[in-house]
């Protein structure tokens, strides 16, 4: 009776190593075969270098044009809260002008942070720029006013940030307000909302991956026409989540650094 | 009332309310080139309320304050101008942490007196060798010692070469060892003929170098007087109380 179980025994663990064997080597084939078809055959890799062109292309004008975008109303709303009471005592156009601007701002903030991206982006595609078809420069402006409403309020808290006495130094010293914004306080801004600032840029990278929506080739959307291409989702979906994966680990690896760098003047 | 030349600041009924609290109720005074104003009092009397109302800092809300002449409390008068020639020197020294000592002396001669870059750094350098920190002009202000910070605060106010310099309680915030080397350059710039006001608690200070000590409470100069009759004869009982108090 024990022989017998363990002829069985030897004999099943035989089968699972030899199973296992030839396991190993038909996945490794099918990978390769995986591999080839996805992205060697009809040379579809170039498809996905070509997304990923895009990507970083829109990411970086968006991330500009969010950051311009984003200075210029964090500047308004907060000069409306600082100087508002002020320049309504001394009266003039001044803050009859800061106020339209500061209530245009607020406008946008809302209408921005409160819709959907895709939405935004199929309304500039579909409404405000149908007649273009540079759908890579629509996507840029799309997503670039998207994220000067979220930068905006990134900034807005910085300036709020930074110590009154430093805005008090500078005017005493004679500098005007502007001055004193752009030598003293957005300098210090910078450095305060830098890790925010970075986490935004993080969110558009990804976000942009909504931009197939209007027929940009992004890397999203490359991934995804291989996959409609070879009927094999696997390889180019963790591939294209490998390179998001990348990117943004390099950047934040830089970040550090210039975190580090910035760090220098305050031991 | 006859206008003297010499007289550099002149305070007529300043009012100042923060919202329904009035913490200055209308003050007098004047200014002349040369003096060295000490103003004293307990804390929320109104003291540095004043000194942040003379450059503006704080917008009084009623009365006027004649700046050589001119009156800066008029919305129409351009402030920046004026505040060039007031130098201010603050308790927490506000130096721009951002900026090497160097450039936080030359920005104001270069951004505001139009001074070439050579020429700002040879005035800064020469008032730094002037308190003795002219190896340190790289640094940055988390570098250094509180002491030190407020001596470049007071140099980077001189830079702008101003006719009055304000001091906001200078030496409030740093640690009892290093009082002594900030109030060495206040008495040097006053044995020089500097113009100052200066917002204190070191009544050694008031009664060696002021011309006039001003005592205010509750919104209003209560006495001004000479330093010797000041502390030697107070006629207020406020102040007989407040001197018995601290000194």
């Amino acid at each position: 009776m024990t022989a017998w179980i363990y002829t069985k025994y030897v004999d099943f663990m035989k089968g699972l190593f030899i199973d296992f064997g030839e396991w190993i080597k038909l996945s490794w084939q099918d990978f390769v075969d995986e591999f080839k078809l996805n992205f060697i055959e009809g040379d579809r890799w170039e498809w996905l270098v070509e997304g990923f062109g895009n990507t970083l292309l829109i990411t970086l004008l968006a991330g500009l044009i969010g950051i311009a975008l984003g200075v210029i109303i964090a500047i308004v709303r907060s000069t409306y809260d600082k100087m508002g009471p002020d320049l309504k005592k001394r009266g003039g156009i001044g803050y009859g002008l800061l106020k339209f601007f500061n209530s245009i701002c607020n406008i946008y903030l809302t209408v921005i942070r409160g819709t959907p991206v895709v939405v935004q982006l199929l309304i500039m595609y579909f409404i405000i720029f149908a007649s273009s078809t540079n759908d890579i420069m629509v996507a840029v402006i799309a997503f670039g006013i998207n994220s000067g409403a979220y930068v905006a309020e990134i900034f807005r808290s910085g300036i709020m940030s930074v110590d009154k006495g430093q805005f008090e130094a500078g005017r005493s010293l004679g500098l005007n307000y502007i001055q004193t914004m752009i030598y003293i306080v957005v300098p210090q801004m910078f450095k305060i909302v830098l890790p925010t600032l970075c986490n935004e840029f993080i969110v558009l990278l990804k976000e942009t991956s909504v931009a197939g929506y209007v027929g940009t080739v992004d890397l999203t959307k490359a991934g995804d026409l291989i996959r409609g291409r070879t009927f094999s989702a696997f390889m180019p979906l963790i591939a294209v989540a490998l390179i998001y994966l990348v990117v943004v680990m390099i950047f934040t690896a830089l970040v550090r650094k210039l975190e580090r760098r910035l760090r220098n003047s305050d031991h | 009332m006859t206008t003297n030349n010499d007289v550099l600041i002149k305070v007529d009924g300043l009012q100042k309310s923060f919202g329904s609290i009035e913490v200055l109720k209308g003050i007098d005074a004047e200014i002349k080139k040369g003096d060295v104003i000490v103003v004293i009092g307990a804390s929320g009397s109104g003291k540095s309320t004043f000194l942040r109302c003379l450059n503006l800092l704080e917008e009084p809300t009623g009365g006027q304050i004649y700046f050589e002449g001119t009156e800066i409390t008029d919305p129409k008068v351009n402030i920046n101008v004026h505040r060039q020639k007031m130098g201010m020197v603050f308790q927490q020294f506000n130096l721009f942490p951002h900026m090497t000592i160097l450039k936080n002396m030359t920005i104001g001669p270069m951004k505001l007196l139009k001074k070439s870059k050579e020429e700002a750094e040879k005035t800064a350098i020469e008032l730094l060798e002037r308190v003795g920190l002219a190896d340190r002009k790289d640094a940055y202000p988390s570098q250094l010692s509180g002491g030190q910070k407020q001596r470049v605060a007071i140099v980077r106010a001189l830079a702008m070469n101003p006719e009055v310099i304000l001091f906001d309680e200078p030496t409030s915030a740093l640690d009892p060892e290093m009082v002594g080397e900030v109030l060495e350059v206040m008495k040097s710039l006053a044995k020089e003929g500097m113009t100052m006001v200066v917002v204190t608690h070191e009544m050694g200070f008031a009664r060696e170098v002021a011309s006039k000590v001003v005592f205010i409470d509750e919104g209003v100069i209560k006495e001004e007087n000479t330093p010797e009759e000041f502390f030697a004869n107070p006629k207020c009982d406020r102040l007989k109380d407040f001197l018995s108090k601290v000194l």
